[in-house]
């Protein structure tokens, strides 16, 4: 009863009271009973994809976005988590319980072998260099077509479920949970050091921070949830071949986060909800032009909301106190924290 | 709310779809923006008008007409895009049949889609014996929804492109008075080919008395299905001292190599496989230089296989202006399903099945039987493909041509069929290896 | 076997030469990350393919070419890059988008079929025992006057003169007087330009595809950042060293062509392990 009352206590106090964070647990609660009212297996098929790309691009926010280590590559670790995960289960028979983590820890690694030569170069030279990696892993995977299943890949992997709503709560869980940690991480000191970083590398050195130590952190996170991701992804679309490491693999994540708002966790995955689904829809109602569609909606979204859609849709409903920097409802006169005037 | 947005508008689309009543619904699978998904849909397009304006299925006094579904697998580059299309057709847009199909290692995965939701998929484009082999024999239950309208398997196939091979050898004999011919192979990088290689490596080596082919094989090369440039494989091939390039491809690299081929004028005679080149596109693709290709193929001018092909040719090429190649046996691939729904008198997929298993229809390429694998019966008087190569200008067959398919057991058994001219030899291969050998 | 590899190495180091010089130029002046660079080169080689197909001669064909993708793609700058210049991250996502756009109406005008433009100069060479094409030559002729004439812009001109200046520093050239807007204008307009001619260089040589953007895309990258941010020699020295790199991998690995990427990607990272700052950029301490 205690817990009960201080958990709307923290609901009236917390939640109702931006629009934004009622939006984001509607949201979640709409993803959580969503099967009691429809089990059509496309649309819960299009929402687990959803959910597991969620999951690849928040990765792609905490090193890119937060951390300031622009990765052009992100499909290597996307992709070397659904191979060993694929690779386990075709020569050694693990079942997905086990291959799924190791393809995460694999894909940590990788985002370790990637980080470490990689800590002394700089912006845009650490960007294409990260681009080299997955195309270079693909031409190994070429190069023993027989361990690897060459160009046409690796199919017949284990379903994660026996059900298609099993597979949806085991998927849409996952999200919610990486989402969330990845959510109080970016929110905790480690989160505020990536921000340092990202700023001013110099500067977050001189106070002390071991930067070398916080890159590594920012890859080996951003590495084992990607590998998360590409994992699911094989047992979902049971396969994993070559295109899960190629060049628009590498470039999804940073066109779903910069589309949503880039260093926010929440905006990747708003961006992946709402162009994956239309992407797919249109796959459905116009599918020769649905790239097209794509692009002209990317193109002209970015050019009247830079800043990605759920900045600009934050910036028109809420507004910051200026002088204690509480977020409010943008109808408020006064602060909701301070009793400061709120002015235009 | 966002999702509610997107359930919405799924829910709307699928809603939308399944209004209209008596229909039998088919995804045609293929790479669409590719020719060869492009022939895939245009092949049932061409079907499907047909049966409706003929009055459509009648099914326990039922009229059905056909409608098709697009599904676009884009399986040139293999991969989840393939299963996607498959499993959005089977869930999205509710098509009852599937037909079509391309690139081995996509339909692999593709079929397996099919056979967990139990929708039959009459593959016609895709030649791997395992997509069958292997397959229906061993878990019969799970596979039965599979079957093979076009092309023959790869084995098959290579029988014939082994055949095709042995008849331009004869000819360098015969003109050039090469007693062993050499043969190097260039065949894309992809399962389909594996077979196809290592049997014409063993048979070129083969004497004639044998059964072989009485040449040398002098090297193999394998480019990607998709490479952009073969003067290194054409280089090696020159220099390998090879009369004849054996090919085997079914991707947009046949194009690349045609043209550079004769653009260099590389002395070596192509025959073999090479997808490209059946379609009316090539010589314009290869600016030119892809005269006197020689491949396996389906469809050439003026050939009637059976007394359906030319229909069906003429009427394909008034309808999209061009000669179809093989993968347009979507065509094929529909009636003979139409016929045995209407066999089987249901649309009940076991009963379709059962229809299906006792097929024996004559369709444009040939006499359709299937085998207890549920593929294709390759042989004389069933299906068996056809030689086709580039003269002035136009594809013309060159075998069936006086073909003794059984010299021993059945010395009289000679099969043309109406309308082949003999091979050439390439003018240049032909001046080349004059000026060098006698 | 050498002089196959010293030919093809030629012809590609051309290619990703001029691809590289105008990339380069346009990160270096417009500090536009353009991501769409190499999409102008493939719609430059549908537009010739189109244009010859009308009957059109090279010439005419390349020229019009030339001028159409200039001003698509100065069309495209002003309507959506220019407005968000600011926002780093957003152009990278908007030029991607814009070679993604590009891509899409190459396909739904064209299909993705391998077209391929019929060679004006056809038959070929023997040089030293090697059948060389005449287009292969022509292309090389006609990469080597481009590179040259650019260079003689940069090197003899006033322009030439402002654009090096707004590359080294376009704050303190804005201040020096020189309409830094202008200059990027005009320089986005000549990397639009050198996009177009390579890709009339490669159309009767190569087939026209509409995803044959993306492979030189990571070439000039790579080549770019691997002889160094910001300088022009660079990017051409590496645009060459990328181009051999992969010629020798085809020719020298046996049904190897599918590991050219990987080998040249390789080298560049390597090159990374010993100057973080590529082979001819400038190693500042921290860019800001």
């Amino acid at each position: 009863m205690h817990y009960l009352r201080s958990f709307l206590h923290y609901l009236r106090a917390e939640v109702f009271v931006l629009p934004t964070r009622i939006i984001a647990v509607a949201f979640v609660i709409a993803l959580l009973i969503l099967p009691l009212f429809t089990q059509d297996p496309y649309l819960l098929r299009m929402l687990i994809l959803a959910s597991v790309f969620a999951i690849y691009a928040t990765s792609w926010d905490i090193l890119a976005g937060y951390a300031g280590q622009i990765s052009l590559g992100h499909a290597l670790f996307f992709g070397t988590g659904a191979y060993t995960t694929a690779l386990l289960g075709l020569h050694l028979g693990l079942p997905p319980s086990l291959t799924v983590p190791l393809g995460a820890v694999a894909a940590t690694l990788a985002g370790l072998a990637v980080g470490i030569p990689c800590l002394r170069l700089r912006k845009h030279y650490l960007a294409l260099a990260t681009l080299a990696f997955p195309l270079m892993l693909t031409g190994l995977v070429f190069m023993f077509p027989g361990f690897s299943g060459g160009e046409g890949g690796i199919w017949r992997i284990a379903r994660l479920a026996a059900t298609r709503v099993g597979e949806y709560y085991l998927i849409v869980g996952t999200m919610l949970a990486v989402v969330l940690i990845l959510w109080r991480i970016a929110g905790s000191r480690v989160g505020l050091i990536f921000h340092a970083i990202r700023e001013d590398e110099v500067a977050a050195r001189a106070l002390g921070i071991n930067t070398i130590r916080y890159k590594l952190l920012a890859f080996a996170i951003s590495g084992f949830t990607a590998g998360v991701a590409g994992a699911l992804y094989a047992h979902v679309t049971r396969i994993a071949g070559p295109s899960n490491l190629n060049l628009f693999m590498s470039f999804q994540p940073i066109i779903w986060t910069i589309f949503g708002g880039v260093a926010t966790v929440y905006g990747p995955v708003t961006g992946v909800f709402i162009l994956y689904p239309a992407l797919d829809l249109l796959h459905v109602v116009l599918p020769q032009y649905r790239m097209l569609i794509f692009a002209l909606l990317v193109l002209f979204i970015l050019r009247f909301m830079p800043q990605g859609v759920t900045t600009w849709v934050r910036d028109r409903i809420e507004r910051v106190c200026p002088s204690c920097r509480v977020r409010n409802v943008a109808t408020r006169r006064t602060c909701r924290a301070c009793g400061a005037e709120l002015r235009d | 709310m966002r999702s509610l947005i997107c359930c919405l508008l799924a829910v709307l689309s699928v809603v939308g779809m399944g209004a209209s009543g008596q229909v039998i619904r088919i995804g045609v699978v293929g790479p669409m923006t590719y020719i060869q998904g492009a022939h895939h849909w245009q092949g049932a397009t061409l079907a499907a008008e047909e049966i409706n304006a003929a009055g459509g299925i009648t099914v326990g006094g039922t009229t059905y007409t056909i409608e098709l579904v697009r599904v676009d697998s884009n399986e040139m580059q293999p991969g989840p895009d393939a299963v996607s299309a498959v499993e959005r057709a089977i869930t999205a847009s509710k098509v009852d049949f599937l037909v079509g199909g391309f690139r081995t290692e996509a339909m692999l995965a593709m079929t397996e889609t099919a056979a967990d939701y139990k929708v039959i998929f009459m593959i016609a484009g895709a030649s791997d014996d395992a997509l069958l082999a292997g397959r229906v024999d061993k878990d019969y239950n799970r596979y039965k929804y599979l079957f093979r309208v076009t092309p023959v398997p790869s084995t098959s196939l290579a029988r014939v492109a082994f055949i095709l091979l042995g008849e331009v050898m004869e000819e360098f004999r015969r003109e050039l008075g090469i007693a062993e011919p050499k043969v190097a192979i260039v065949a894309e990088q992809a399962a389909w080919a594996n077979s196809i290689v290592t049997f014409v490596q063993l048979m070129a080596n083969t004497p004639l008395a044998l059964g072989g082919l009485g040449g040398k094989h002098v090297g193999t090369w394998r480019p990607s299905a998709l490479a952009t440039s073969v003067a290194a494989e054409l280089t090696a091939v020159e220099r390998s001292g090879a009369h004849i390039v054996f090919t085997v491809f079914s991707g947009p690299v046949g194009v690349v190599f045609g043209r550079d081929w004769g653009r260099l004028q590389i002395p070596v005679a192509a025959v073999g496989i090479n997808v490209e080149a059946q379609a009316q596109s090539w010589l314009d693709a290869t600016g030119g230089f892809g005269a006197y290709a020689a491949t396996v193929g389906i469809y050439a001018d003026g050939v009637a296989v059976t007394e359906k092909t030319l229909p069906f040719v003429d009427a394909f090429r008034a309808r999209f202006g061009e000669l179809p190649i093989y993968t347009a046996g979507t065509y094929d691939a529909i009636y003979v399903l139409a016929d045995a729904i209407q066999r089987a008198g249901s649309l009940e997929t076991d009963a379709v099945i059962q229809a299906l298993e006792s097929t024996d229809y004559v369709a444009t390429i040939g006499r359709l039987v299937f085998d207890e694998v549920h593929d294709v019966t390759w042989g004389p008087g069933y299906t068996t493909a056809i030689g086709v190569q580039w003269q002035d200008g136009a594809p013309k067959a060159f075998w069936p041509r006086e073909w003794r398919p059984d010299p021993v057991t059945a010395p009289d058994l000679v099969i043309s069929a109406p309308g082949t001219v003999p091979y050439r030899i390439p003018p240049w291969v032909e001046a080349h290896w004059r000026a060098r050998g006698s | 076997m050498v002089a196959d590899i010293l030919v093809n190495g030629l012809v590609h180091s051309g290619v990703y030469a001029m691809l590289s010089l105008g990339f380069g130029l346009v990160f270096g002046v417009g500090r536009v990350l353009n991501l769409a660079h190499t999409a102008f080169y493939m719609i430059a080689a549908y537009g010739i393919f189109y244009l010859v197909r009308m009957g059109l001669a090279m010439p005419v064909a390349t020229a019009l070419t030339a001028v159409g993708v200039m001003a698509v793609g100065l069309a495209i700058y002003k309507v959506f890059i220019e407005p968000v210049r600011e926002v780093e991250s957003t152009v990278l996502i908007t030029t991607l988008a814009a070679a993604i756009l590009l891509q899409e109406v190459a396909m739904v005008l064209f299909g993705s079929e391998l077209r391929h433009v019929p060679p004006a100069f056809p038959g070929y060479t023997l040089i030293a025992g090697v059948r060389v094409g005449n287009q292969e030559m022509a292309t090389l002729v006609l990469a080597g006057v481009c590179l040259a004439g650019v260079w003689l812009l940069l090197s003899h001109t006033r322009l030439g003169l402002a654009i090096r200046a707004a590359a080294q520093d376009r704050e303190v050239a804005n201040l020096m007087g020189i309409n830094v807007n202008r200059v990027t204008a005009i320089v986005m307009g000549l990397g639009f330009l050198l996009a177009a001619l390579a890709g009339a260089a490669i159309a009767p040589l190569s087939p026209v595809e509409p995803q044959m953007w993306m492979h030189p895309l990571v070439i000039v990258l790579a080549a770019v950042v691997l002889g160094g941010l910001g300088s022009l020699k660079g990017s051409l020295i590496g645009a060459v060293i990328l181009a051999f790199a992969e010629v020798v991998v085809v020719f020298l690995v046996p049904g190897g062509s599918y590991l050219r990427t990987a080998v040249a990607l390789l080298i560049m990272v390597c090159v990374f392990l010993v100057r973080p700052e590529g082979l001819f950029g400038a190693s500042i301490a921290e860019e800001r």
